[in-house]
């Protein structure tokens, strides 16, 4: 009985997992292939991959974008797990009314489509860069500065900082740990999953985001991965094979964070710590 | 937790010098000025006695982007002055930055120059009046095809400096032709009715579908209004001219008759446009002559196609064998450096005919400038196309292409038509869905 | 926060706002300033640059406008048959994926994870590829015997909508697992120990235990959802382009074509943002009342 129910268990992940993955080798057995081989949904290796990636390097500078996207994303990750983290923290934790009217409030920011947004954005960027160039338009910071914060995550650790248990912080408070040492000591560390949670998804919302780098940034010296994958596709005659290569290419470090992310996800960790 | 307060740091560090270095090399470019200086008018404005660059937005990097570099090497060629900066980007996204650019009211960030698509250029000129740069000083409108003036020249001035002809043909496989008894003449000059029974017939012997079409995609309605010199607006540009309009009438009864008659391959994108001819799976491909390089793509079919004129309708006798799909043309906007980027333009897409035929013969690219129509390079046969001198043909037809008035709301009305056209195919009556068109399209446009 | 004294409550305050000050400062500059400048433009018209206000017509141009009823009643059949599958769904595959015995589960979430990290350009070309009237779904289908004449997925209004629902699911349902499998470290195993001792079958664990313990979340991953979904455009615009005329067309699609595919028409089209606000609000505050939390 315990074993059928195993089996279909793994039948079931199997399954989920083949259709999840299916268009995913099917891009990279086209990155093996010529475009009009794509553009016919072959589905068996091909012998276009040096070719592919000989064009690919000869026309874009993809190495320059997976550096800009790099950049870009880390950064915006690292500030806003620490920012959204403090912040979900400390609505949870220092409960109010006021602090419960703003956090309403703050809600209110994931609710408008970006494209509302957009022009008034951009005029703002305008505006600073008279004043600090250094993080105006077409700068890497100017990608940064208006994702970095976002209500989602702070939302999203506030609701994670509700199943933390509290007993904890009492705990330390008895240490004598500082309100700022009970946040680092105690609540880092315990959220471990919560953070890496955070980072992915964080991660992966700023590798692919496309329209805000699209509009603020110029130069092709700073184009990020997604902008230089929409630039392949631009042509009449688009050489797919190639542009197929790039996206397994540009996949990569999502995946890789991911996957050592995921290893965080350990079941039932605070019940041990108890 | 050091470890982590430290990362942030270091990363933030990189950020900030990352963006600073390349902060100054943006800091020389006509367009990314930092001082946002405002000597509009005079050419080197601001920048420190050096060469000005110009920057141009385009899409299509194997041709619109291939044509610019052409021009650009020959300019650069005849003097030291002014450099030339291209930037490709896709065509939907040079729209969003531009119109987020124009709207926002800041110039920092716009390029000189842009490649503008003529169906959306007199919404561009007219949303935005201040923005473009008069380019009548500079340019000829007579110089250019007639059809190519009417998008680009808005309240009597020429705006655009017109580029490539868009004008159609339909490409045919001779093969199948064969299979099915009918000859390249056969199909010459016909009006869409013939095309539809040849078509029938080619489905009946070889079981090949004689087009295929995107649902989503009228290009086909308009190449037939165009072949007709009319429109889905009035002559104002403004007002929707589809219940009275008997040509969108016989467009739309030849779209689905074409339905109706089977010979049809869906699609739903690009790509798949792509391998329906790639893959043989159709006899012929009516659309502008930018498709050329994609048609022999596929290396195998060489010889097998040739290119004739794109039928006309029937029923309408202003109709002729010749349409255009998708050209576009060059605007320089109106801020700094708009000299520099204005001369570019004059020099070399305004009335360099050399560097049309560089264009012709490297790229496959064929422009709307009169002067540049003929030459030796016109005169090459194509093996492909069974050594038929499809340029010297397509540069006939771009003379003939009628002309309209595209106006503001193409693709607005476009759309509300998508959906109409998919209730006449599913049995409502032509005039009643010409009628609901028109009635929404005035409701929308107001 | 037990403060005795007024000073000291003062500044357990103090503390509390220097936690969140950052993110409120942030999101106000960034958010809150576009925004409001984009509640202005909602009471203007007029093409590009040429705007003036026109008070509330912008609004009443709204229950006359025919194709933003029907993008308004798309985006609805998405969101009341696509959400609840998709959280049931990643609620599922989440528990399965929690089990410490569970083999090569890094490859497991991987792979159910790989779909939203898939580039758009790529998702779209092979979706249409394998939804295609001759395409890999079809011939499956056909050859299971499971239908007797190939399905219009791109091209029939019906079948186009479950394309997009089947797109959307495909993409997102791992996405919403990360939240879950973060969450279910804070359900003590102990529980479902004492659970099993007393005979619970799994099926009551997981409604029993799994779904009361991760509400936060779950009450999380439903109003982001629900945001996302309302604010529907990359599936749309890369997979059937709204299209079979505007069947499968979605609100921000529409925003969309408003601001640039038509004549840019950029107050009205900050007026459709406003009613997609509207609507989420209403929706959100149901659902934290549904929740019972006390936010709402």
């Amino acid at each position: 009985m315990v074993k059928v129910r195993r089996f279909s268990m793994y039948v079931f992940l199997s399954v989920a997992a083949f259709i999840s993955i299916f268009p995913f080798l099917w891009m990279i057995v086209s990155s093996t292939n010529a475009s009009v081989d794509v553009t016919r949904g072959r589905l068996l290796p091909g012998m276009h991959f040096m070719d592919n990636l000989r064009n690919l390097l000869e026309s874009v500078n993809i190495l320059n974008a997976m550096k800009n996207s790099l950049i870009v994303s880390v950064s915006t990750t690292l500030l806003a797990l620490l920012i959204a983290s403090l912040a979900g923290y400390g609505f949870e934790i220092y409960r109010s009314k006021t602090k419960d009217i703003v956090f309403n409030i703050l809600l209110l920011s994931m609710m408008i489509p970006f494209a509302a947004m957009m022009v008034p954005l951009y005029r703002l960027f305008g505006k600073i860069t008279n004043l600090v160039p250094l993080i105006g338009i077409d700068t890497l910071a100017a990608v940064v500065l208006p994702t970095m914060t976002t209500a989602f995550l702070i939302f999203f650790f506030r609701q994670s900082t509700k199943m933390f248990p509290k007993e904890l912080l009492e705990a330390g408070r008895i240490d004598g740990l500082s309100e700022l040492g009970l946040f680092y000591r105690v609540f880092v560390p315990t959220m471990k999953t919560t953070y890496a949670a955070a980072a992915i998804i964080t991660f992966m919302s700023s590798w692919n985001n496309y329209m805000w780098p699209l509009i603020i940034l110029q130069t092709p010296q700073k184009q990020t991965i997604p902008l230089l994958i929409s630039t392949l596709g631009s042509s009449y005659t688009p050489d797919y094979g190639l542009i197929m290569l790039a996206i397994v290419i540009s996949t990569v470090p999502t995946a890789i964070v991911f996957f050592v992310m995921q290893k965080h996800f350990v079941a039932g960790m605070i019940g041990s710590i108890k | 937790m050091k470890k982590t307060v430290s990362l942030i740091l270091a990363s933030l560090m990189l950020m900030l010098t990352l963006s600073a270095c390349s902060g100054n090399s943006g800091g020389t470019s006509g367009s990314g000025g930092s001082e946002g200086s405002k000597n509009t008018g005079t050419t080197n404005s601001g920048s420190s006695g050096g060469s000005q660059e110009v920057t141009v937005w385009a899409w299509d990097p194997n041709f619109n982007i291939a044509a610019l570099k052409l021009a650009k090497e020959r300019f650069e060629a005849k003097q030291q002055d002014i450099t030339v900066n291209i930037i490709e980007y896709a065509q939907d996204d040079i729209i969003q930055k531009l119109n987020t650019g124009l709207n926002s009211g800041t110039t920092k960030g716009l390029p000189n120059i842009v490649l503008i698509e003529d169906y959306r250029a007199q919404n561009f000129l007219q949303a935005y009046p201040d923005a473009f740069r008069d380019m009548s000083d500079v340019i000829k409108s007579d110089d250019f095809a007639e059809y190519k003036i009417g998008p680009t020249s808005y309240d009597g001035k020429q705006f655009g400096v017109p580029f490539d002809s868009g004008a159609t043909g339909l490409y045919i496989r001779t093969d199948y032709l064969e299979q099915a008894g009918y000859t390249v003449d056969d199909v010459t000059n016909i009006d869409w009715n013939q095309f539809i029974e040849v078509g029938k017939k080619i489905k009946e012997v070889t079981g090949k579908d004689m087009l295929t079409q995107d649902p989503n995609d009228l290009g086909l309605i308009r190449v037939m209004a165009q072949s007709a010199g009319s429109w889905y607006l009035k002559e104002d540009g403004k007002t929707p001219n589809i219940a009275d309009n008997p040509v969108i009438k016989e467009a739309l009864e030849t779209y689905k008759a074409m339905f109706d008659a089977n010979i049809v391959k869906m699609n739903s994108d690009w790509s798949q446009f792509l391998a329906a001819f790639n893959n043989g799976d159709v006899a012929s491909v009516p659309t502008g002559n930018w498709i050329t390089p994609s048609v022999k793509a596929e290396a195998s079919q060489s010889g097998n196609w040739a290119v004739v004129p794109i039928p006309r309708l029937g029923g309408s006798s202003s109709s002729v064998n010749a349409s255009s799909l998708g050209g576009s043309s060059w605007y320089v906007m109106n801020m700094d450096g708009q000299d520099a980027a204005a001369s570019f333009l004059a020099d070399t897409f305004g009335s360099d005919s050399e560097l049309y035929s560089d264009l012709l013969e490297q790229i496959g690219a064929i422009g709307s400038l009169k002067a540049a129509a003929s030459g030796s390079a016109y005169e090459k046969g194509d093996d492909y196309f069974g050594g038929q001198k499809i340029y010297a043909d397509f540069a006939k037809w771009t003379e003939e292409v009628p002309k309209v008035n595209y106006g503001l709301h193409t693709y607005a009305i476009e759309d509300i038509l998508v959906i109409e056209i998919q209730n006449y195919l599913n049995g409502k009556d032509v005039d009643s869905v010409m009628r609901d068109a028109q009635t929404q399209a005035e409701s929308q446009l107001q | 926060m037990k403060g005795s004294g007024s000073p000291m409550r003062l500044k357990a305050a103090a503390v509390g706002w220097s936690f969140v000050i950052l993110a409120v400062l942030m999101i106000v500059v960034f958010y809150f300033y576009p925004m409001i400048q984009a509640l202005m433009l909602s009471f203007q018209t007029g093409t590009g640059a040429n705007l003036s206000f026109n008070g509330m017509d912008n609004y009443k141009r709204l229950f006359t406008d025919s194709m933003f009823r029907t993008a308004v009643k798309n985006t609805f059949i998405y969101l009341i048959v696509q959400v609840p599958m998709m959280v049931l769904l990643a609620l599922f595959l989440s528990t399965l994926l929690n089990d410490r015995t569970l083999k090569w589960k890094g490859f497991f979430r991987t792979a159910i994870f790989l779909p939203c990290i898939t580039s758009l350009v790529a998702y779209s070309v092979i979706f249409k590829y394998l939804f295609a009237g001759d395409g890999l779904v079809n011939s499956l289908l056909l050859n299971l015997h499971l239908v007797s004449e190939p399905i219009q997925w791109i091209t029939h209004p019906f079948w186009a909508k479950i394309t997009i629902i089947i797109a959307i699911t495909w993409r997102w349902t791992g996405y919403n697992m990360i939240f879950y499998l973060s969450g279910m470290q804070n359900i003590d195993p102990a529980i479902y120990e004492a659970a099993k001792i007393d005979g619970a079958s799994s099926g009551r664990q997981f409604f029993g235990i799994t779904i009361p313990m991760l509400k936060p979340i779950i009450l999380f991953t439903s109003i982001t959802s629900t945001i996302g979904t309302l604010q529907l455009f990359d599936e749309v615009m890369n997979i059937t382009r709204g299209g079979p005329g505007n069947a499968t067309a979605s609100i921000s699609q529409y925003i969309y074509d408003l601001s640039f595919k038509y004549s840019s028409d950029f107050g009205y089209a900050a007026t459709v943002s406003y009613s997609i606000v509207i609507m989420i609000v209403v929706l959100s505050i149901i659902q934290f009342k549904v929740a019972g939390d006390r936010n709402g």
